[in-house]
């Protein structure tokens, strides 16, 4: 503000904050409301698996206290050995719905903890927008930042995880992730004590919501290391890190869940590497000063090699000695790419963990896409510190995306943002005379860096009076030379392609990310009438309604959490995989054959057992079609008594018809999905028998169970819950007809299972409908 | 040199006279006892970890009855005339599997690993109805070999991880793969590194090309290319270049969206370049000076922006079933 006109400035002031703010404000409504799709069509309801589970965590804290909560041992899962939950959990997200509630609640707003749960990512979204401008504007400027925001509000990369129901860690640590960025290039930019230590709280907090903070600490130190590397060390950069990683580290320590891994275990080494690396640059800085160069120059020599020297030792004593953990293999798996399909299968049967095709990058992120590697291109030609982290953001970002699919929600933001500078500068190059003469270059300006600027004239740089004399003056001499008509052109151009892309975002959050999963949906097409599925709902309701509280179900895995939240029943295994033998033995459990399996369920005290199938109605999510990853997770520790090749054909196809491998046709999943469904004839021309999911009719239709009995089968035969039975039940010594107490009587009913009419005898039988012919 | 062919030359005859020797002596006695086929198994597989039958020898100790030992046996076709590339890369693999066993510390004599070649046994392949090579088959301590015996090496490949499960699922027996540690990786990396860091001596005087931001730039975008066209996918999956339709065509875009082809990949990653030349052309005529050539960057910028965003879109749409939304052209 010090050469600029006083009167224009404010006024431009003025104007571009109520600009900002209303951008922001309709762009947090924006992304809201679409959110909301799932809400409006179904109802305001917990989606998928995960969320769940994290709900039942919330609804327990707000109903005992947060110490009990801490101490919580959940004995209903994971039966026999139960499960710590206070300490394997991040509990960032219910401590942010319990705060909310908790607020409300002393405002005297009665809301129920559940719908805090539900809305919870959609309005933590919008507060991601706004960290993702603060964050794009200091890297840019805050046109580039404006656009980052709108993108970030609506951009499906982000709405996958955050739509209203889906309750999961994500969805608050997106926010957190941008808020940690935006505090450490502040902090890097001012070199203030008062900025790190700022990030360092907000990584207090991702590191209590999500265990993607591993990507904040070894970002961060890559950032500095960059930075030493190309020369740009700083007593900035000294303050701002060495805070940032010491009270980071000692906040991270303090989450149950964390604990001590950040000195143990690899992931964190290289942020430590770093701190003693920019510590020994610091020194060496310093004693530089006081040395002559010949004495500088021998320490440098003996004291690197010393240096060196006794890390790698440390290093090497440390992991021989097992206080240095190896690398976890989830995150293994992301350097070696064949790593977790060989040696860990449970890894590798989640279809978030699979590489990432074009065609998702494209459905996520639409023209952001395209538009990206212009911002790294312009981020790289006016390259300066905190450049240098969006840079680096972007790379290690979007490998990692590549790597595994789940991973393009941390590359989202960083895609927004570069995005944003590429389309703030094509609108700053088309749209310059018409703001030039309305509200001068406020908020839709790219500030430009010449090249040769010295850091002393870069706090200029963000001063917009400034900028804005030498852009007028600027403008005044050369004509840029586009005629006015190509420049409506492009601009059309431009903006029909931002509108497509709204319109994409909307299509693919209603289409793809909007259906909560334990509410089907589908089209009819004959009428064109929408109808519900509602059959896992059904299911948990009747569990809850007619098993003993203490029963203990079977499921696979990925069901767990529902079982616990919805029918609020004792389960084996559930979605947190932390054991992989109990679960090797459910697998084991699924694909021997009924009499061994009873065995290993009757070791196990399973009461019923529950099994999803989707051959009735075509969904194609069922447990048949998980199956072979059942059996390699049980081949996996039990490799003597299940063996994958069993399972297929001779020709080495997985069959379910008439010509699969008889150890398929045999194993209890393929009995518990069948039992009945030979009888049943889903069409008038259609065989009996007929499984839409695999379009073929079943090879084994008539068997009957022995050990187990149908208990339950919803609607569209979605779930079905068999009962095990007792011992008892049906190896029960039949009782000699003389040595009954009860004399059997003569009557012998006709009813079986074929034929459960009843009849009347000598019933005269009237033949209808012939006519005799004349 | 020649003292080196010498030896050879020596070795090679001490090699025959032993293996004339060998014949000579199991033809005399045809029909050994099993201790005696046991004990010379052992002695064979002290000397090499794979054994090397002909039709004679492997009628002796693979097919005839008495035996309580399993035999891992490769079939192969070695000779270059036979012009099987694939059987090397079997054989290694195949030899790598026998030392994990022959040197680890299950090794029994329960189990042997022998290869017969097509040239030395062609009437082992008419016994066994074989026309392909390589196979790998188990001959079981008793009884005749099934069809599972048979390694299903279209399914599971021949890698030497793939030959121990196949191993442990027919005899139980598990071999621990242990491979030779494969220097050729960091030779490699070595060489790169030399000739990176004596590139860098040679030029230490003239070093201004590291501060080329032209040269970074490139090679970032290039990366984001690589990785938004989705070359990890490909690097992993292994999808084939193109595929063959059905009415003999040839496709380059994988139908669904599930898959994707290599060609595919790139035609993505060059559609994504022409976007992005697009929008740098449409930024950069801003910043110049000059009538003319302003316009005609701004003019082929959008050219290339437009065209090429919509022919992007349109393969998008022929992936994604029902996607509504297309631009310029469908």
């Amino acid at each position: 503000m010090n050469r600029g006109p006083k009167i224009l400035s404010n006024k431009v002031a003025g104007y571009s904050s109520l600009i900002t703010f209303a951008i922001l404000l309709i762009a947090w409504i924006a992304g809201f409301s679409s959110r909301l799709f799932a809400v409006i069509r179904f109802e305001s309801i917990i989606h998928e698996f995960d969320p769940w589970f994290n709900y039942r965590a919330t609804a327990y804290m707000v109903q005992h206290g947060w110490y009990k909560f801490l101490n919580w041992f959940d004995e209903r899962a994971w039966y026999p050995l139960g499960r710590i939950v206070g300490g394997t959990v991040y509990p960032g997200l219910m401590i942010t719905s319990g705060g909310i509630h908790y607020l409300l609640h002393f405002l005297n707003i009665p809301v129920h903890i559940r719908d805090i749960c539900v809305f919870l990512a959609p309005v933590f979204s919008g507060l991601t927008a706004i960290s993702t401008y603060l964050l794009t504007k200091e890297l840019w400027s805050p046109g580039a930042g404006l656009f980052a925001a709108s993108f970030i509000a609506i951009v499906p990369g982000y709405i996958s995880r955050s739509v209203a129901g889906s309750y999961d860690n994500e969805g608050i640590a997106i926010f957190a992730l941008q808020f940690t960025y935006f505090l450490w290039v502040r902090s890097v930019k001012t070199g203030s004590v008062f900025w790190s230590a700022g990030a360092a709280i907000s990584y207090f907090y991702m590191v209590s919501a999500w265990g993607g903070y591993v990507f904040i600490i070894n970002l961060i130190p890559l950032h500095v290391f960059v930075l030493l590397i190309m020369g740009r060390y700083s007593p900035r950069l000294l303050t701002s890190y060495s805070t940032f990683y010491i009270l980071g580290l000692l906040f991270s320590m303090q989450i149950p869940f964390v604990g001590f891994q950040p000195i143990r275990t690899s992931e964190h080494m290289a942020a430590l590497g770093v701190f003693v690396l920019l510590m020994a640059v610091a020194t060496l800085r310093h004693l530089q000063t006081v040395l002559s160069r010949h004495e500088f120059r021998k320490l440098f020599v003996v004291g690197g090699l010393v240096a060196a020297a006794f890390v790698f030792v440390a290093v090497v004593a440390l992991t021989m000695m097992g206080v240095i953990a190896p690398w976890s293999g989830r995150f293994y798996s992301l350097w070696d790419t064949g790593y977790a399909k060989i040696h860990i299968p449970i890894i590798a049967s989640v279809s978030e963990h699979q590489p990432t095709t074009w065609f998702s990058f494209f459905f996520d992120l639409h023209i952001l896409v395209c538009a990206f590697p212009v911002g790294v291109w312009y981020c790289i030609k006016q390259i300066n510190d905190e450049r240098v982290f969006v840079v680096l953001y972007a790379i290690s970002a979007v490998y990692f995306a590549g790597v595994m699919v789940r991973l393009m929600l941390t590359l989202t933001p960083v895609v927004c943002m570069l995005a944003g500078v590429a389309f703030s500068g094509l609108l700053d190059v088309f749209l310059q005379e018409d703001t030039s003469k309305k509200f001068g270059n406020s908020a839709y300006s790219v500030t430009e860096t010449d090249e040769n600027e010295d850091p002393t004239e870069k706090k200029t740089l963000y001063d917009k009076a400034g900028k804005l004399k030498h852009r007028t003056k600027h403008e005044n001499n050369h004509e840029n030379g586009i005629s006015s008509n190509l420049k409506s052109v492009v601009i059309l151009a431009i903006l029909m392609i931002l509108m497509m892309f709204a319109v994409h975002c909307t299509w693919v959050t209603s289409n793809a990310y909007s259906s909560p999963s334990i509410v089907l949906a589908f089209h009819n097409s004959q009428d064109g009438s929408r109808n519900i599925l509602d059959d896992f709902r059904e299911a948990y309701y009747w569990l809850s309604q007619n098993t003993a509280d203490d029963a203990r179900i079977m499921s696979w895995w990925d069901y767990g959490y529902q079982i616990a939240g919805m029918a609020n029943r004792t389960t084996l295994v559930d979605n947190n995989t932390w054991n992989n033998s109990h679960i090797a033995l459910v697998g084991k459990a699924m694909s021997s054959s009924e009499e061994k399996s009873y065995e290993i369920m009757t070791s196990l005290d399973v009461d019923y057992v529950l099994v999803i199938f989707g051959g009735v109605i075509g969904y194609s999510g069922d447990d048949i079609n998980k199956f072979l990853w059942m059996v390699r997770i049980a081949e996996g520790e039990h490799p003597k008594d299940i063996k994958e090749s069993d399972f297929f054909t001779d020709r080495g196809e997985f069959r379910v018809d008439a010509e699969g491998s008889p150890s398929l046709l045999n194993c209890l999943m393929y009995k518990l999905s069948y039992y009945r469904f030979g009888e049943l004839k889903l069409d008038y021309r259609g065989p009996s028998g007929y499984d839409r999911t695999r379009n073929a009719v079943i090879g084994n239709k008539d068997f009957d169970l022995t050990y187990l009995e149908e208990a339950y089968t919803t609607e569209h035969w979605l779930v079905r819950i068999y009962r095990v039975k007792k011992p008892y039940e049906f190896n029960r010594p039949a009782l000699k007809a003389n040595e009954r107490l009860i004399p059997p009587s003569n009557f012998i009913s006709r009813k079986n299972s074929k034929r459960r009419k009843g009849y009347i005898r000598n019933r005269p039988s009237v033949i209808k409908g012939k006519r005799t012919l004349k | 040199m020649k003292l080196l062919r010498n030896t050879f030359l020596y070795a090679l005859l001490v090699l025959a006279g032993c293996m004339i020797f060998a014949t000579a002596q199991s033809k005399q006695k045809s029909g050994l006892s099993l201790p005696e086929k046991v004990q010379n198994l052992v002695e064979m597989n002290m000397k090499k970890p794979v054994l090397r039958l002909n039709g004679q020898k492997f009628r002796e100790y693979v097919k005839n009855a008495p035996r309580n030992y399993s035999m891992i046996v490769m079939l192969t076709a070695m000779a270059p005339q036979r012009q099987c590339q694939i059987c090397r890369h079997a054989l290694e693999e195949f030899t790598i599997a026998a030392n994990s066993y022959r040197f680890s510390p299950i090794y029994s004599n329960k189990l042997f690993f022998a290869m017969v070649d097509f040239d030395d046994g062609s009437d082992v392949f008419q016994l066994l109805r074989l026309n392909t090579a390589p196979v790998f088959m188990h001959f079981p301590a008793k009884g005749k070999p099934k069809a599972a015996d048979t390694m299903d090496i279209h399914r599971v490949g021949f890698a030497a991880d793939a030959i121990s499960k196949f191993v442990a699922e027919r005899t139980d027996i598990q071999i621990r793969i242990f491979r030779p540690p494969n220097y050729s990786g960091t030779v490699a990396m070595i060489t790169l590194v030399a000739l990176v860091g004596s590139f860098l001596y040679i030029r230490r005087n003239n070093l201004e090309f590291l501060y080329n931001k032209n040269l970074w730039g490139a090679i970032a975008v290039f990366f984001c290319f690589a990785m938004i066209s989705g070359q990890m996918w490909n690097h992993i999956r292994g999808p084939p270049l193109v595929h063959k339709t059905q009415n003999g065509g040839v496709a380059y875009i994988h139908g669904s969206s599930q898959g994707q082809l290599v060609v595919e990949t790139y035609i993505i990653m060059f559609l994504n370049a022409m976007i992005v030349l697009g929008m740098i052309l449409l930024i950069e005529s801003g910043t110049l000076k000059g009538h003319n050539k302003n316009r005609i960057m701004a003019m082929a910028g959008l050219v290339l922006l437009t065209v090429f965003f919509s022919f992007l879109l349109s393969v998008f749409r022929s992936k994604a079933q029902g996607y509504p939304y297309s631009f310029l052209f469908k």
